[in-house]
């Protein structure tokens, strides 16, 4: 068929396509569809990357880049953050050993995509948690966020993020209990959007301190500093491009600016941008290939998306955070979002 | 007399409403946050799947089609009004838990599902021991999905306190653990019946 | 009247508080018919037409009926006969008009006179727009646009659901989860992540 030899021809290495649409076996599956006359076109057209290493490859550089980040938690908030990381990475690993055995898949822990599940959550709990905590918080990210759809590059949603609000719903009190920063003791603390949320007047924290991450939070989430330095490397070396991250920041900036306090055109938009999960979310969470759109108009609506639901939150809604809320019902819309954004393919009308 | 047991078990296991048919999720996700509710529920909803099958069944011939489900709606609210009422009467703790469930057990697609699906095609005796059937394993699927809704949710069950140093996960309290434990039991049913890969 | 009330109605109705996604009315459709967009817009669409004309002529009956001579508390149940005489029309009209999409329907679509959904919006209206049985001004607008608005969130929430699940179709699903019970875990995820509209306030 020409479609498929046009497909073929155009394999070329290009990060920013979806590197983990794997497709089991791509010629059959393609031939089967195509002639299923059921006329759905795959949207991830070229290339298709059939080799697991890249894969791989990707997930261990997100991994390298966030890096930055834990060793800014654990200064920031003391050895208990390490302890949650190491929990969480180390869950992830396991649950998905367990399941992949009990389910006679290929066992693929070291692709990374576990360890990065395991990470992202963890950098997703305040630093305080019971040491079940991230355990359970795993292992329900790996089964229910990824194997229950048949493992990367199939699940439609973010697993960190799963897992996350699966938390977040059934322990409250422990997902909400932040510690002071650079006191490594049990002094409490709500965190900046926490404060705004209850109506209280923010004190002592400044932009800078917001930008060093010197304020309460989750242990990856608070130094804007080490997160950008790893967005940075992601940048350089193709691995995620601008589209989803800066959209999202510009359009929940744009809102809170214009509707953030009482009057219009008045808001703090800076505080906003660099206060809660937003950078960690953008840059790290809703770039994620497997469950953001393919195409670049797609990519923009999803950052759009993801920043409008984010403020809406934010400034309205009963919770003093939305990243998780907002990146997860943009992933339920990629889909549809795909669908209705398909590129040509090449030679077709 | 086998027929009408096989009716009768159907409604079970191999059709049961709620994880085969997929019908009355609505209080299910409701009424299952502990056992109590799940077992008042399902006894309601028995007593009305009764009623309203064997009349519907009686007088299928009679009702015109196109205006049959008004009818039915007609039916099956009269036996929700006296279950109602007898709730009312002999347990009113239990119409105090349930709430706006009783009322709304009009609505609940298992009762108006199978009398258009069944009742109005089959016989008296059959429908009275498939609306029994069916009403049973409602009832059992309510026991076993709030079962582990109340025990991981709250940390206690029918008023037993599980483990102390248990923390219960609230998720469970909500529809969306609901709809999570429904999922699981199903993919569970799933592997008991061989599905494997 | 207001635009900011219309829009208040809007919003709430098919984001805020979804009727399926987070008041878990219409669950037995949602989960059954969402395999395939086409069907599942072809419900969405007799959902919608079936939510605004009950919406509309349950509150004539409240209006003019129920108040007026105190029978508030059959509220219900004549409600629910009006939906079934509508779901009774839709019905005739669909089967004389695609026999293939009557079939592929079955049970569901006599079953959307029991939808939650349905009768959900009808209560919702006549206690969001009568006050002490007294009707708001505008309350018949606002009532109608409510019907309109809980269709579409209805339809948004299966037009999510059925992108997702005719996606799962091209993946390699585990076979035990195959089907429903992944429709359950996704619907579950789906409501969890609604979950940050909690708590709204404009």
């Amino acid at each position: 068929m020409s479609r498929k030899m046009n497909n073929q021809e155009e394999f070329r290495r290009d990060a920013e396509v979806s590197a983990c649409r794997l497709i089991r076996h791509p010629e059959e599956t393609q031939e089967q569809k195509l002639h299923s006359g059921k006329n759905k076109l795959i949207v991830n057209i070229s290339p298709h990357l059939h080799k697991d290493e890249s894969v791989s490859k990707i997930m261990w550089m997100v991994v390298i880049s966030l890096i930055p980040a834990g060793i800014a938690g654990v200064i920031i908030f003391g050895l208990e953050a390490l302890q949650v990381i190491l929990l969480g990475v180390v869950s992830a690993l396991v649950a998905e050993c367990v399941i992949q055995l009990l389910t006679k898949r290929r066992i693929t822990v070291l692709d990374g995509s576990a360890f990065l599940t395991g990470l992202l959550l963890a950098y997703n709990l305040p630093p305080k948690v019971p040491f079940w905590l991230p355990i359970v918080g795993s292992f329900f990210a790996v089964a229910i966020g990824k194997q229950v759809f048949g493992g990367l590059g199939q699940n439609i949603f973010n697993p960190a993020l799963v897992g996350r609000v699966f938390l977040m719903a059934s322990w409250p009190k422990h997902m909400t209990a932040f510690t002071k920063p650079l006191t490594y003791d049990a002094v409490t603390s709500a965190t900046p959007l926490a404060v705004l949320k209850e109506g209280r007047v923010l004190e002592h924290v400044s932009n800078w301190n917001l930008f060093w991450g010197i304020r309460g939070g989750c242990i990856g989430e608070v130094c804007i500093f080490a997160l950008i330095l790893g967005a940075l490397l992601l940048f350089i070396r193709g691995y995620i491009s601008w589209h989803i991250p800066i959209t999202y920041t510009v359009v929940v900036g744009l809102f809170t600016y214009i509707f953030g306090t009482k009057g219009l055109f008045s808001g703090d938009w800076l505080f906003h941008i660099l206060s809660g999960g937003l950078i960690l979310g953008a840059f790290f969470m809703a770039t994620d290939y497997v469950t953001s759109p393919l195409t670049r108009k797609g990519q923009i609506i999803f950052g759009v998306g993801c920043g409008l639901i984010t403020a809406i939150i934010r400034l309205w809604g009963g919770y003093p955070e939305g990243v998780s809320y907002a990146i997860l019902m943009m992933n339920a819309a990629t889909p549809i979002i795909d669908r209705y954004t398909k590129s040509r393919i090449y030679g077709t009308r | 007399m086998k027929k009408y047991f096989s009716e009768f078990l159907k409604g079970i296991i191999k059709e049961n409403p709620t994880f085969v048919l997929v019908l009355g999720l609505c209080p299910t996700l409701a009424v299952s946050t502990s056992v109590t509710n799940g077992v008042g529920m399902g006894i309601a909803a028995t007593f009305v799947l009764l009623g309203s099958n064997m009349i519907v069944a009686m007088i299928k011939n009679i009702v015109p089609d196109r205006i049959r489900i008004p009818c039915f709606i007609v039916v099956i609210a009269t036996f929700v009004t006296i279950a109602e009422m007898t709730m009312k009467a002999y347990s009113p703790a239990l119409d105090r838990a349930l709430g706006i469930y009783v009322p709304l057990i009009v609505v609940n697609c298992i009762v108006l599902g199978r009398a258009e699906a069944y009742a109005q095609k089959q016989t008296v005796l059959n429908s009275l021991f498939d609306g029994l059937g069916m009403g049973v394993g409602f009832t059992l699927a309510l026991i076993l999905i709030s079962a582990i809704r109340e025990a991981l949710g709250t940390g206690k069950i029918l008023g037993f306190t599980l483990a102390h140093k248990f923390e219960p996960a609230f998720v469970l309290g909500m529809p969306s653990g609901a709809l999570l434990v429904i999922g699981l039991l199903l993919g569970f049913f799933n592997v008991l019946k061989g599905k494997r890969e | 009247m207001s635009i900011a009330q219309f829009l208040t109605i809007f919003i709430s109705a098919v984001f805020i508080y979804n009727v399926i996604l987070s008041r878990f009315l219409g669950l037995c459709s949602f989960v059954a018919i969402s395999r395939e967009t086409k069907p599942a817009m072809a419900m969405s669409l007799a959902v919608m037409f079936v939510t605004t004309m009950s919406s509309i002529i349950t509150w004539f009956i409240y209006r003019f009926l129920l108040v007026p001579f105190g029978l508030t508390y059959l509220r219900t149940i004549s409600f629910i006969l009006v939906i079934a005489t509508f779901v009774q029309l839709v019905e005739m009209v669909i089967r004389k008009t695609s026999p293939a999409l009557y079939r592929f329907f079955g049970i569901y679509l006599p079953l959307i006179t029991v939808n939650c959904a349905v009768l959900g919006v009808a209560v919702l209206n006549s206690d969001m727009f009568f006050i002490n049985g007294k009707a708001v001004p505008g309350s018949f607008y606002y009532s109608a646009f409510q019907g309109v608005c809980v269709g579409l969130g209805y339809a948004l929430a299966m037009l999510l659901m059925s992108g997702i699940r005719e996606r799962l179709d091209f993946c390699d699903v585990p076979k035990t989860v195959k089907d429903f019970p992944l429709a359950f875990i996704i619907a579950s995820i789906m409501s969890l992540s609604f979950l940050g509209f909690n708590g709204f306030r404009f």
